[in-house]
């Protein structure tokens, strides 16, 4: 099988990959690396049926993303996002997680592949260890904590972080007293209640088989030690973005106060300076840019903000170009802006002691050309990304190619592979990128590494068997109530211990605990124990937002035997201590109503039946462009049919014109094997020049009616219809375009590029106005290609004609990640930049048939005339005119600039929140070919977790018809937008079809009688919380 | 963001808000998310949509002496159950006139649209309207007192 | 004195009698006299000589439809829940209906209350009827004995006294807000065809209520229902209601307590209005039903009004347009919806 027909080779001569694996593969799939991508995709492949060996060489997974503090542009607390994953990971039946390991060896080939994997002892028994940390504290070895980067201290026997999975202790043997020298002290073996120490653990060496690997290896933080002008080791308060990441962080060494290494004080004065260790071929460090630094020091700047009491923290950005490329970035750069944040285009030059009170000097060349100096008590260095020596080594070691940059080479049409056929790469082991791009490259990873396991799936995996559940019906209500603290989150507002007393005084409540984090393993576990222990019959969780953790705590209850359905949770932090920040008592009895309306509640609740929906195995892919084609065929490969629906008569959508990706590939030979594929391809039925009318249903039953008036039957549904470029041929941002023939949008000169116009060689001059129309407050968002491509056409022109004039017209060039070698290239190539603001756009007009374009040379400070032969425009790239058709008829909704809107900015970025619905390529955002793929290819991972199964779980929260009640009146029925409730033929009386009810309520609400009632949310649930709620008052 | 200045320094009104779980719940999250402050007034009750919000779950909460109603549901269009916040509407129109009628302070019964993307509007909504409720003082038509 | 409902009395009992007679129907449901000569019964007349009983004047106030859907099934042989319905046709019940009843039917039959298959209307123009109680005032509190009723004029007479009014001056006053006299749906027409009429202010006394401010309108409406004795006759005589069990007598959620509590008696009022909402017919048989004369048909006009101002709805005038609250419109006003988003900003909207 292969995946496309052979193509040019891509800049790193790698072909797609021909492959002759054996016709039995192997099941199951090697994940290298337990940050979010590894985890991510070692879920993904888990759930659609292939067994996982998760191996991470540190003690506990979670990565880097663990140690955050906040993310970027949403400022959700990393932990609180992350931890469900991990406990998932931690707990998920079909994925073995193995920490302290590494991969020696890999031989075999794609289907069959032999890992050695040497595991490294622990000292601590896993089966015994209960993490009550004992041992830590009675360890007298005090060493500094690499979690915190060295800024806190942690024992020599250690919990690598507080919501660490696995949560056991381990042993750090370089550290260990008794290690070094065996009988010195053994402190931990004698207090260690369950006898978990063993000192004679030894390593292991251990061969799985699998059918494929995926390498997500991650990265390291660049160490600015060697860029001596920072004065990084030197100076105290000069620390990295990692470290302060840590400072901010609740868990962290300062437990969220915001401290500074000298002194302690919280600085009122903070720097950060971009580009250290990025953007940067003179100090012999990287020359590519590392996609995340502007955003991170502009999150952290808000959240320095937030954590000072009052308003007169000062924080000063110094960057060089604003890389605020992604989805909501753009937005968040100008809130930062307009709360306060300052911002400086320069580079800082040096960083010197202020000579009193530890404070620091920045010297700087202001935007007069004036060298600047200004005072600042902590500097945080913006440092880069880069790629992990230890991964470097694994990688070669597996025989996968490097790039110059040293990150795994990949190429545009095959983001996610390396150059060895069953081996995947993902996340930014491949080039430095943020978390929901590493997340969709690594579902687009498990579905590339299962691509030829299909065969094999559900053979090596097991079946989760809950225990049997109590029947509780006849009981009287035994409810425990666990109030979390969220590291700070919580507790930093919300008195808990306050709330916990007072939950124990509730009726029906015989037990109630506060946690630090309810959500870490070892609090879902003991709460496990508890509910068995106290013989609970229902649980409350105080805690954070059931939108995303009530899953993981209902889990828990069944784990306990049970019925999921017997909990309710309290949303006191989400809606309660991050809101009212300024009012700890308010919010503290704010918390205990909360409580009491949940308490009150659960005790009317009712155990309910899990309900399955069967799936229809086939896909509905809405659009055939790169990002739809590649989709349906990652589906059809699988032997799953798919339906493809394109509007136009032909396929290939926007990508028609385009002349060549960043890497150099061209388009349109690769794009004309992918419709060839598609038009092929037994599995795939294309429906040309048609649209979606209508979609019933919903997940493993849509049924979809197509213009052309076929009805189709899918059980999930993907939606890559595309997006469109500007033409601004009016308005202010016109600058000529459809006015004078050598105006040109991009994609009109890649047409050109195509047809190989000679004319272009003629050119002795051209212009580029690079966010023609972005970026302004009529289209607020960056559209993250067009830097890109524009240098990228304009070095094209330079080949065409050496010695044409190329000006470019920029804000900030946005050439992120290794595209930045771009940029130096045409600088190099005496390609000239100048930037302009929005204070003084250029102005361009026509005189005798010639364009003449003026700009403010903000450098000279004077206005800088010229006359291209040619002027294009780089304009936005804008959403389809039909996505709010489509947004309508699929129930999904979009972002304020009429993209589609996933269901989790940074964890669920191609899932939208309507389930069984996924999104791939420009309709969710402008990206460049490569992660336009791989965002398709995730789509398909995250559908094929669905159609991988017979049945999936449906709605338990039904409505039910009190027949006793009912007088067939029939408003139900009407209401009902499902046709799940009818009156029935015989008795004339409503009668609720379990299957397609949804468990809106509309029935409820409508119906006089009350003979209708929603399961758990019926009247009596509802009227309880409402009485719950005021009885204080 | 304060409460705004009260005679009855006292006195803090109680909000009961019914919120679908789709749209406005998830708003209400963002705001915290977000960080955007309002007053600590309001008690939220998830419910899945506002569809789901009768006449009488309204009236219970004022006879219980809720001093202010919210009701929040999805946009038009954006009705995760597709037309539930459409059947709504049209309920909450006649209620809300009706309890005007007969002498309900119209600041009391709120209804509104919050997406999920809406946490500064829902921030903004909530200051708004405790701020209203408490123009008019403490509840005292329709609550029950027991005892 | 042949007047015009000495005429339609005759005609009703000729057609009744007709009915029944040829086995038509199995009952007919009418009027007759009452215990006091200001009051009439609805009354089922079984046989043809029953019908003579029947009879027809401006005091037959109660809504006939009410009585319908027990009626029919009365009639329908016996049979356990979940038991098929018997096959072939049910036996047919005969009714008098005026403009508002016949929209009531209306009403049930899209509720499946009613079948119209089973019915046999004789459809006659309402000429407004009286208000029992602007009779007893005129009368000052004597005994009223008799009374004759012509065209335009009402005559009352008892003991030393005998008044005339004009008729206008006793209707009801839904009567005298009615604009759609005539039935909807009909069998057989009886009596003369009475003009649609056109009231000049329909709603005149709500737009006078909702003028005022809130605290006056809260006066008025405790005012209006401090001596609801909680008997629930306007309920029982509404033709909309028909729940099983009532939210009032409900104990499983108990929305309403059941004792006089002026707050459980105000929720009760809301309760039952709004259950009307874009039912109501105004036909006024809770007013006419209550024995402490209580407005409370203000309560349901005011949803009538707002029914039509906001969604153009006159409940019962079409059988093949959804009741208002089973439906909705891509465009309802929704002025009163606080809009949180500020791109969007506020749709719609009278």
């Amino acid at each position: 099988m292969e995946d496309y027909p052979p193509v040019e080779l891509d800049r790193k001569g790698n072909g797609e990959a021909m492959s002759n694996a054996s016709d039995s593969p192997k099941g199951s799939v090697l994940v290298v690396g337990g940050g979010i991508a590894g985890v991510q995709a070692a879920l993904d492949l888990a759930d659609s049926g292939f067994y996982v060996h998760l191996i991470e060489k540190s003690s506990a997974i979670g990565g880097r993303m663990s140690q955050l503090d906040k993310t970027f542009p949403t400022n959700d607390c990393s932990a609180c996002i992350l931890s469900p994953k991990l406990v998932e990971c931690g707990r998920h039946l079909n994925i073995n997680l193995m920490t302290l390991s590494e991969v020696m060896a890999l031989e075999g080939e794609e289907g069959a592949f032999t890992a050695t994997i040497r595991q490294n002892p622990r000292y601590v028994d896993p089966a015994k260890c209960i993490a009550c940390g004992t041992c830590a504290e009675k360890c007298p070895k005090k060493v500094p904590n690499e979690f915190d980067l060295g800024l806190g201290k942690r024992k020599a026997i250690y919990l690598k972080y507080p919501q660490a999975v696995p949560l056991k202790y381990a042993i750090d043997p370089d550290q260990c007293i008794w290690l070094r020298r065996p009988g010195r002290c053994g402190m931990c073996q004698k207090v260690c209640p369950s006898g978990a120490i063993n000192f004679d653990d030894q390593p292991r060496q251990i061969h799985i088989e699998v059918g494929s690997v995926i390498l997500a290896l991650g990265f390291s933080p660049f160490d600015p030690s060697i860029l001596d002008f920072t004065g990084y080791g030197r100076l105290p308060n000069v620390v990295t973005a990692m470290e302060f990441e840590r400072l901010l962080s609740p868990s962290g060494p300062c437990l969220g106060h915001m401290e500074r290494p000298s002194d302690h004080k919280e600085p009122r004065r903070i720097a950060w300076l971009q580009c250290v260790g990025s953007r940067d071929i003179n100090r012999a460090c990287h020359g590519y840019c590392s996609s995340v630094c502007c955003m991170y020091a502009i999150k952290q700047a808000v959240i320095a903000r937030e954590h000072t009491q009052g308003p007169d923290l000062s924080t000063s950005i110094f960057f060089m170009d604003m890389r605020t490329h992604g989805k909501e970035f753009e937005t968040y750069y100008d809130r930062a802006r307009a709360e306060g944040v300052s911002f400086h285009r320069c580079r800082v030059h040096s960083i010197l002691p202020a000579g009193h009170d530890d404070n620091l000097l920045l010297r700087y060349v202001g935007d007069d050309g004036r060298i600047k100096q200004e005072e600042f008590d902590l500097v945080v260095l913006s440092v880069g990304l880069e790629m992990d020596k230890q991964a470097a080594e694994l990688a070669r070691r597996l025989g996968v190619e490097l790039d110059p940059n040293n990150f795994v080479a990949t190429g545009a049409f095959r983001p996610v592979s390396t150059n060895r056929p069953g081996v995947c790469v993902c996340g930014a082991a491949a080039e430095p990128k943020d978390i929901p791009q590493s997340v969709m490259e690594a579902s687009a990873s498990a579905l590339e590494a299962s691509r030829l396991l299909a065969p094999a799936r559900w053979s090596e995996t097991q079946k989760k068997e809950y225990p049997e559940e109590r029947n509780v019906w006849a009981e009287p209500p035994r409810i425990g109530v666990f109030v979390c603290s969220c590291g700070i989150n919580i507790a930093s507002v919300i008195d808990v211990a306050a709330v916990t007393d007072y939950a124990r005084t509730l009726p029906g409540v015989v037990f109630a605990q506060n946690n630090l984090f309810t959500c870490s393993q070892d609090t879902i576990n003991q709460m496990a124990e508890t509910i068995k222990r106290e013989g609970l019959n229902r649980v409350v969780v105080a805690s954070c937002t059931p939108r995303t953790h009530e899953p993981l705590f209902q889990e828990t209850l069944r784990d306990a035997g049970i019925n999921k359905f017997l909990f309710e949770m309290a949303n006191i932090r989400d809606q309660d201590s991050w809101v009212h920040q300024g009012f700890p008592d308010e919010a503290t009895q704010k918390a205990k109503d909360l409580v009491r309306m949940a308490v009150a509640k659960v005790q009317q609740d009712e155990a309910l039946a899990y309900n399955t929906v069967p799936v229809v195995k086939r896909a509905l892919v809405l659009g055939a462009g790169v990002a739809g084609m590649t989709a349906a065929l990652s589906i059809a490969d699988q032997g799953i049919p798919v339906v493809l629906v394109e509007r136009k008569d032909r396929l290939g959508g926007h990508a028609r014109k385009f002349y060549r990706t960043w890497q150099g590939d061209l388009v349109q030979g690769y794009l004309a094997g992918l419709c060839q594929r598609v038009e092929e391809h037994p599995q795939i039925d294309l429906h040309l020049e048609t649209t979606v009318e209508k979609v019933e249903g919903s997940v493993g039953q849509f049924e979809t009616h197509l213009s052309d008036g076929s009805k189709v039957l899918h059980g999930t549904a993907i939606i890559a219809i595309g997006a469109g470029s500007h033409k601004p041929r009016e308005g202010r941002w016109n600058y000529l375009y459809g006015r004078h023939p050598e105006v040109h949008v991009l994609l009109e000169l890649d047409k050109r590029f195509i047809k190989e116009d000679p004319a272009l060689k003629e050119k002795n001059q051209t212009v580029f106005i690079l966010c023609a129309g972005s970026r302004v407050p009529e289209k607020p968002y960056c559209s993250r290609v067009c830097c890109t491509h524009a240098i990228d056409q304009a070095l094209h022109l330079k080949e065409l004609n050496p010695n044409m004039e190329i000006f470019m017209l920029y804000r900030d060039i946005r050439t992120y990640g290794e595209k930045e070698r771009l940029y130096q290239k045409a600088r190099e190539n005496g390609i000239v930049f100048i930037r302009y603001d929005l204070d003084n756009v250029p102005k361009v007009w026509e005189e005798q048939g010639n364009i003449h374009v003026e700009v403010k040379d903000p450098i000279l400070d004077r206005p800088v005339r010229l006359h291209p032969d040619m002027l294009v425009l780089a304009t936005a790239v804008r959403p389809k005119i039909d996505a709010d058709v489509v947004s309508r008829a699929f129930k999904c909704s979009m972002n304020s600039d009429r993209f589609f809107l996933e269901a989790h900015m940074k964890l669920r970025p191609v899932d939208f929140a309507t389930d069984g619905i996924f999104m791939a390529g420009l309709c969710h955002y402008p990206k460049p070919m490569d992660e336009t793929i791989a965002q398709a290819k995730a789509a398909a991972a995250r559908a094929s977790i669905i159609l991988a199964q017979d049945a999936i779980p449906a709605e338990s929260i039904t409505a039910v018809v009190e027949q006793r009640k009912c007088v067939g009146c029939g408003v139900c029925t009407m209401v009902c937008a499902y046709n799940a409730i009818q009156l029935d033929e015989n008795s004339s009386l409503a009668r609720v079809d379990t299957a397609m009810c949804k468990g809106c309520g509309a029935c409820v609400a409508g119906c006089r009688s009350d003979a209708v009632t929603l399961k758990n949310i019926g009247n009596e649930q509802i009227m309880a919380a409402i009485e719950a709620t005021m009885e204080t008052y | 963001m304060d409460p705004a200045p009260e005679k009855d320094q006292k006195w803090e009104p109680k909000i009961i808000a019914f919120l679908c779980n789709w749209c406005s719940y998830a708003g209400a999250d963002l705001a915290g998310v977000s960080r955007f402050q309002y007053p600590p007034n309001i008690r939220i009750i998830r419910v899945p949509c506002s569809g789901r919000v009768s006449a009488n779950m309204i009236l219970d909460a004022l006879k219980a002496g809720a001093d202010g109603i919210l009701v929040s549901g999805c946009h038009p269009g954006d009705c995760h159950y597709i037309s539930g916040n459409l059947y709504a509407r049209r309920r909450f129109a006649l209620l809300k006139n009706l309890l005007e009628f007969i002498g309900i302070e119209p600041e009391r019964i709120n209804f509104s649209w919050i997406s999920a993307s809406e946490g500064e509007q829902f921030a903004e909504l909530v200051t708004k309207i405790t701020t209203r409720i408490k123009t008019v003082g403490p509840t005292k038509r329709l609550v029950k007192k027991i005892g | 004195m042949e007047t015009l409902f000495s005429q339609a009395t005759e005609a009703i009992k000729r057609e009744a009698r007709a009915l029944l007679e040829s086995g038509e129907v199995a009952a007919f449901l009418g009027f007759a006299k009452g215990s006091i000569p200001t009051v009439t019964r609805p009354f089922v007349a079984r046989s043809p000589e029953e019908t003579d009983k029947l009879i027809w004047n401006g005091l037959c106030v109660m809504n006939l439809a009410n009585y319908l859907p027990g009626l029919l099934k009365s009639l329908e042989p016996a049979r356990r829940p979940g038991e098929p319905p018997p096959e072939g046709p049910l036996p047919k019940v005969g009714v008098i209906a005026t403009g508002c009843w016949s929209r009531n039917m209306v009403i049930q039959i899209q509720e499946n209350q009613l079948i119209r298959e089973r019915l046999v209307i004789l459809g006659i123009d309402s000429p407004g009827m009286i208000d029992r109680r602007k009779l007893e005032s005129l009368a000052g509190g004597k005994e009223i004995q008799a009374i004759e009723e012509a065209e335009k004029k009402v005559v009352i007479s008892g003991k030393g006294f005998r008044l005339e009014t004009a008729r206008q001056e006793v209707l009801r006053d839904n009567c005298l807000t009615c604009t759609h006299p005539s039935p909807v749906i009909l069998d057989k027409k009886i009596g003369p065809t009475m003009p649609e009429r056109h009231v000049h202010e329909p709603f005149a006394r709500i737009e006078e209520i909702e003028r005022m401010d809130a605290d006056s309108r809260w006066a008025w409406f405790q005012k209006e229902i401090e001596c609801c004795i909680r008997c629930y006759a306007c309920r029982n005589a509404c033709p909309l209601c028909y729940c099983p069990t009532c939210f009032v007598d409900d104990s499983h959620p108990q929305w309403v307590g059941k004792s006089v509590d002026p707050v459980d008696t105000a929720i009760f009022h809301i309760l039952r209005a709004y259950h009307c909402a874009g039912r109501c017919t105004d036909c006024g048989a809770c007013e006419s039903a209550c024995p402490m004369g209580i407005k409370m048909r203000l309560f349901t006009r005011k949803l009538q009004k707002d029914c039509l101002e906001l969604f153009a709805s006159e409940p019962g005038l079409d059988i093949n347009s959804p009741l208002p609250l089973t439906t909705y419109g891509p465009e309802d006003p929704e002025r009163f919806i606080i809009n949180g988003s500020k791109q969007q900003g506020t749709q719609g909207g009278k």
